[in-house]
């Protein structure tokens, strides 16, 4: 039951990997099979939500002996969250023309890896998983295939599989000081851990995560990457596969190494506050949406930090719906904002103001979480530093929605359908920030699923 | 032993970083395959016991069968990342007639400053490439 997506997706990615992915019928295809997916995964996770946490060992191993999987609610949460961005994603090419006949199939190949890793147990099965859907984003970088994707694919590996390898020396350094692979287990073993070796593998793991989420320090690569993919490609990168670094963040930080993320606090609030000036001045400064865009990416991973660093329930909660929201605005960002006409740049607006934090659209919502949070630890410093954020983004946004519409005149629109797909997308926006109540208590459960993060 | 691992594993890793900042492409990706077997390396060393072959049966201390479990695993996939990342290149070579980091960023500063309006139609873009058809190589590049 619980490996039904996983299976779904493997067997549709091969299945689509020998069809030409150019031809309407096999995209369609896979925008089924996607959706199925999506299906069972939300059957795990009524399951998960009413049950709770649901485990089991694949191969008809003995439990303790096979690699098992353990699926809670933050990983429902992370799932659905990638699934759905690569459906949207994967609609808005289908209807656009697929360019590339393996396209299709990498971006089932791409859900089967972050579906799997949200779903293992076991940490070096993480890293097989991870391997998966990053293998399919190096070659999904260089769709479009003129020399600048090719450029930016490079540029994508070169820093990507330093910090695959990072991941692994952090899983073999936990191996090693623990005896398990099981994470469970491994959570169990690292308090009996002495202190340095712990936070070494805490540091070496952290920093493989930061380099996938482009927090500051290493964000180098990602604005030459996200301004040279093309539009869809960076909606999923920015959107699906950086939901690795804060779910690996969450993952390893809160559930593995507690002890260690609460004395690194105040470098994550540091990290994540550089990172939010930073990104905000950097995209003030830029002229092209793409490059707003990736500049806006890297401030926003920082407030992600800021209530990782917090922590406790409250803090858990808000890293969570915070995660959501921002992937959600990225992909609508991204897609949308490569097109032209009136539907598209209602889109377009309405993702702005996601971004900016203003009340009917669901940004809103995050911002509220980070400022309950902020006002709860009693740390002023941190809500004066989410408003003036929060101002920033909004001035950048309007920047480039002002010179959108300069633009417009001068361009024929692009077709209708595309256009439905990303107005689908914005009132998937809307409507969670109209109706909020699912989204909170999803969020909320998901930080229940962490130790530190229930409620006393 | 141990000893003798960690000085093996730190002599790799240094020279893969060496290679890494080298301007030529190939070099960078021989940097990164070293760094990825230091890394594999590094497993082996983190269970690294005396012990007989892992094969049943056992008698005494048997060597430990995850380890090498793992690393074989962990071979593979930095095998296909570096067969991927070399066909890359050769699409890189291919479209710049170069394989020198600073040609490429010379590339991309051109690019830059041309600020071209993006448009979200792909196939425009793609068919004025003028070498072959879009989609014979990235299907290769695809296969497991």
């Amino acid at each position: 039951m619980i490996a039904l997506p996983l299976g779904i997706l493997w067997f549709g990615g091969l299945v689509l990997a020998m069809m030409d992915g150019t031809r309407k019928l096999a995209g369609w295809l896979a925008v089924l099979v996607l959706a199925g997916a999506m299906f069972a995964t939300m059957l795990v996770g009524i399951s998960a939500y009413n049950n709770g946490v649901q485990t089991m060992a694949v191969g008809g191993w003995s439990m303790g002996v096979g690699i098992t999987l353990r699926v809670d609610m933050l990983s429902i949460v992370f799932a659905l969250l990638s699934q759905g961005v690569l459906l949207a994603a994967l609609l808005f090419e289908v209807v656009n023309d697929v360019g590339a006949r393996i396209f299709p199939a990498l971006v089932l190949f791409m859900g089967l890896g972050l579906t799997g890793l949200v779903f293992t147990g076991d940490a070096f099965n993480f890293y097989v998983f991870f391997e998966i859907s990053m293998i399919s984003a190096y070659i999904m970088a260089s769709y479009g295939e003129s020399p600048r994707q090719f450029r930016a694919a490079f540029v994508f590996i070169t820093v990507n599989l330093l910090g695959s390898v990072f991941f692994l020396i952090g899983i073999a350094a936990m191996y090693h000081t623990t005896g398990f692979l099981d994470m469970g287990r491994i959570r169990d073993q690292m308090p009996l851990v002495q202190e340095n070796p712990a936070i070494l593998t805490a540091t070496i793991i952290f920093v493989a995560f930061s380099i996938k989420l482009g927090l500051f320090p290493f964000h180098f690569w990602l604005p030459a990457v996200y301004t040279g993919t093309r539009p869809s490609v960076s909606a999923i990168l920015s959107g699906a596969l950086a939901n690795i670094g804060t779910y690996g963040l969450i993952r390893f930080g809160a559930d593995i190494f507690p002890r260690e993320l609460r004395e690194a606090a105040p470098v994550l609030i540091a990290l994540g506050t550089a990172s939010i000036i930073y990104g905000a001045i950097q995209a003030l400064s830029r002229h092209s949406t793409s490059e707003v865009l990736a500049y806006s990416a890297i401030g926003q991973v920082g407030y992600i930090m800021i209530a990782l660093g917090i922590g406790g329930p409250a803090g858990y909660a808000a890293a969570v719906l915070y995660t959501v929201i921002n992937s959600t605005n990225k992909a609508l960002l991204f897609l949308s904002g490569s097109l032209r006409g009136w539907l598209a740049g209602a889109a377009f607006v309405i993702g702005a103001f996601s971004v900016a934090g203003v009340p009917p659209a669901v940004g809103f919502l995050s911002k509220m979480a980070l400022f309950q949070v902020g006002i709860q630890d009693d740390q002023p410093l941190l809500v004066a530093l989410i408003f003036l954020g929060g101002a920033l983004s909004f001035v950048y946004m309007f920047q480039i929605y002002r010179r959108r519409t300069a633009e417009i005149e001068a361009q024929e629109t692009s077709p209708w359908g595309v256009q439905v797909v990303v107005v689908l997308l914005a009132l998937v926006v809307l409507g969670l920030g109209v109706w909020p109540d699912p989204l909170l208590n999803l969020a909320e459960r998901a930080a229940q699923s962490l130790p530190q993060g229930q409620i006393p | 032993m141990i000893l003798l691992f960690s000085l093996v594993i730190s002599a790799m890793f240094a020279a893969g970083s060496y290679l890494m900042l080298k301007r030529d492409l190939i070099r960078l990706i021989a940097g990164m395959i070293l760094i990825g077997n230091a890394a594999n390396l590094f497993i082996m060393a983190s269970g690294l016991r005396r012990g007989d072959a892992p094969i049943l049966p056992i008698d005494g201390e048997g060597a430990d069968p995850l380890v090498q479990a793992m690393v074989l695993t962990a071979i593979v996939i930095s095998f296909a990342v570096a067969a991927l990342a070399l066909a890359l290149v050769y699409r890189v070579y291919t479209s710049h007639y170069s394989v020198d980091l600073s040609r490429l960023a010379a590339a991309e500063e051109q690019q830059s400053e041309r600020d071209e309006p993006e448009t979200g139609d792909l196939r425009d873009d793609i068919y004025d490439d003028t070498e072959g058809t879009p989609n014979s190589d990235a299907s290769e590049e695809g296969a497991p």
